[in-house]
């Protein structure tokens, strides 16, 4: 409770100078994963504070990006009648999850210069991530975002804004079971006639829990013993099975 | 019931994964392999990352051999001294095949390297062994008595130098065949993550001439050691060796052996082999396929840094 008090307390404190305020809060900022975990839910609410002499409509795109990391992208050609790996480019930097959630079709809603000036989708991403230039670039960063959503890692819903008033939102964001660990950023963009009037960011965090945060820490710090541990663990079972059905 | 696992770092259903480990230790126990070359291809299949799939299989494929080995320890059925060798030697080959794979991951072509080994690997041992295994069963069907393998026949390999005595296996040979094989075992091990029994018994009988009564059993003790070891470099090199993986597969892989093991009485010798060679051709000729046939997605996608897969 007093955690989401000083949540609140920064947001108002936080909020850009303008016509309008946004405030929000997400619902979980320590998302814990134990043993159980099968990927997560979070909600995120929102208020904007209009002054008066500017009233909506108002629309409001949300983005999620994930811990960044580095990846690659392959492709498989036919060199003699075998499918090999021949050409690749890299993405340094790139979000491990990256969700934008509108209220609306986004070119509809903002104007092209603001959707790239903020690189809002996930091929302004890619593009700025790629190590290549280019047709290559283009055609590899398309492929990657394909790659991304096809796991539910990129996700893209125009409509998944609920209006709870004319000025109060809440959104949905569901994160999958091998989400990556690490820092989240939350983003929002509140719009009025495709035009920015309000902006605010925030985040949440994604982390082992418990035993799972021992097993991966002891894996890094010590793996020589961790390696051992699991030797140990392999013949004790291999023996203990041996021993209980020999008769 | 969801099971997170914590280095591959994502979520699995543990009754899928004892389940496998189950059916491939019932496989194992039935064949006398470790079950490796069928487990690692299922996982990545399942969508653990291949390189926390052949880290972690390490860990199962030592568990099955550890009973198995026990069992003929008790029995004598294990040269010490010849598994000595091979162990020394595969744990060289091993330190080269860890070191093989995160330069083949880092180059992009590891999956075509493990399809290809693969492919090569089982098609020659499963062709050989369903050669065997029919001429074998026409045999018998034609009613004539069989002459089994004479282990005191010596080929050009038992000539070379540094000639050593091994009590056990009644041999009298040079120790380079050995190390050479317990070198290439330890390579192909822990790059492909399979205990390589399946290749190591035929090495054995057929290369070396070691006598059927103590073949098993050493074949089985080097897996085990080779396996630990592998583990234990994996741990340390690529740190991928899931061990909540490696224990779910365990706990199905350890019962489903002795299931296997107990299944594998009502069979023949050679109604077994050529049941492996089946077993072991189809994976080779599902290797090959996904060589020659269009992938359904030419593009791939790979984690480089900040991660772990």
């Amino acid at each position: 409770m007093r955690r989401a008090l000083l949540a609140l307390a920064l947001i108002v404190t936080a909020a850009p100078a303008g016509a309008e305020k946004l405030v929000s809060t997400v619902s979980n900022p320590n998302v814990l994963i134990t043993s159980s975990f099968d990927g997560a839910s979070l909600s995120l609410f929102g208020n904007i504070e209009a002054d008066g002499s500017a009233p909506g409509p108002y629309n409001v795109i949300v983005i999620v990006t994930g811990p960044l990391q580095d990846r690659v992208t392959r492709i498989k050609t036919n060199n003699l009648g075998i499918w090999s790996n021949t050409d690749h480019v890299n993405f340094h930097h790139f979000p491990s999850f990256y969700a934008v959630v509108a209220s609306g079709k986004l070119e509809l809603i903002a104007e092209p210069e603001l959707l790239a000036a903020q690189a809002v989708r996930a091929e302004d991403q890619a593009r700025a991530a790629s190590q290549s230039t280019g047709l290559k670039s283009e055609r590899f960063s398309g492929e990657l975002v394909r790659l991304m959503s096809e796991e539910n890692h990129f996700v893209l819903r125009e409509d998944g804004v609920n209006f709870l008033s004319p000025t109060a939102y809440s959104v949905n964001i569901a994160l999958p079971s091998d989400v990556a660990n690490g820092p989240f950023l939350v983003h929002t963009l509140v719009l009025r006639n495709k035009q920015l009037v309000a902006e605010r960011s925030e985040g949440f965090s994604v982390r082992k829990a418990g035993f799972e945060n021992f097993v991966f820490v002891a894996s890094r710090q010590q793996p020589l013993l961790y390696g051992l541990i699991c030797v140990v663990l392999a013949i004790g079972t291999g023996w203990l099975a041996g021993v209980a059905f020999r008769r | 019931m969801q099971i997170y696992l914590p280095i591959a770092e994502l979520s699995m259903n543990l009754f899928f994964l004892i389940g496998i480990g189950g059916a491939v230790g019932f496989l194992s126990g039935l064949f006398g392999v470790g079950g490796g070359f069928l487990l690692t291809p299922l996982l990545i299949f399942s969508g653990v990352p291949a390189p926390v799939a052949v880290a972690s299989v390490t860990g199962q494929v030592a568990a099955a051999s550890t009973s198995g080995a026990l069992s003929y320890y008790r029995r004598g059925g294990i040269d010490l001294h010849l598994a000595l060798y091979l162990i020394l030697a595969s744990t060289i080959g091993a330190m080269i095949g860890v070191a093989t794979f995160s330069w083949l991951r880092s180059a992009g072509q590891l999956d075509l390297f493990i399809s290809v080994s693969y492919l090569l690997l089982l098609g020659f041992v499963g062709t050989l062994m369903m050669i065997e295994a029919v001429r074998t069963l026409i045999r018998r069907r034609s009613g004539v008595v069989t002459r089994d393998k004479l282990p005191g026949q010596h080929n050009w390999m038992h000539a070379l130098p540094l000639r050593i005595r091994f009590k056990k296996s009644r041999l009298y040979i040079s120790v380079l065949p050995v190390l050479a094989i317990g070198v290439f075992i330890g390579w192909v091990g822990a790059l492909l993550g399979i205990g390589g029994g399946f290749i190591l018994v035929p090495a054995l009988v057929y290369l070396l001439r070691v006598p059927g009564n103590v073949v098993i059993g050493t074949s089985l003790l080097q897996v085990v050691a080779m396996m630990c070891v592998t583990m234990v470099l994996q741990s340390v090199t690529s740190q991928s060796v899931d061990i909540i993986l490696a224990f779910c597969l365990m706990l199905g892989g350890t019962v489903g052996a002795q299931f296997g093991a107990s299944a594998g009485k009502y069979l023949r010798g050679d109604q077994l082999r050529a049941l492996l060679a089946l077993l072991v051709l189809a994976v080779a000729i599902r290797f090959g396929l996904t060589l020659v046939l269009p992938p359904s997605d030419p593009f791939s996608m790979a984690i480089i840094a900040g991660g772990l897969k």
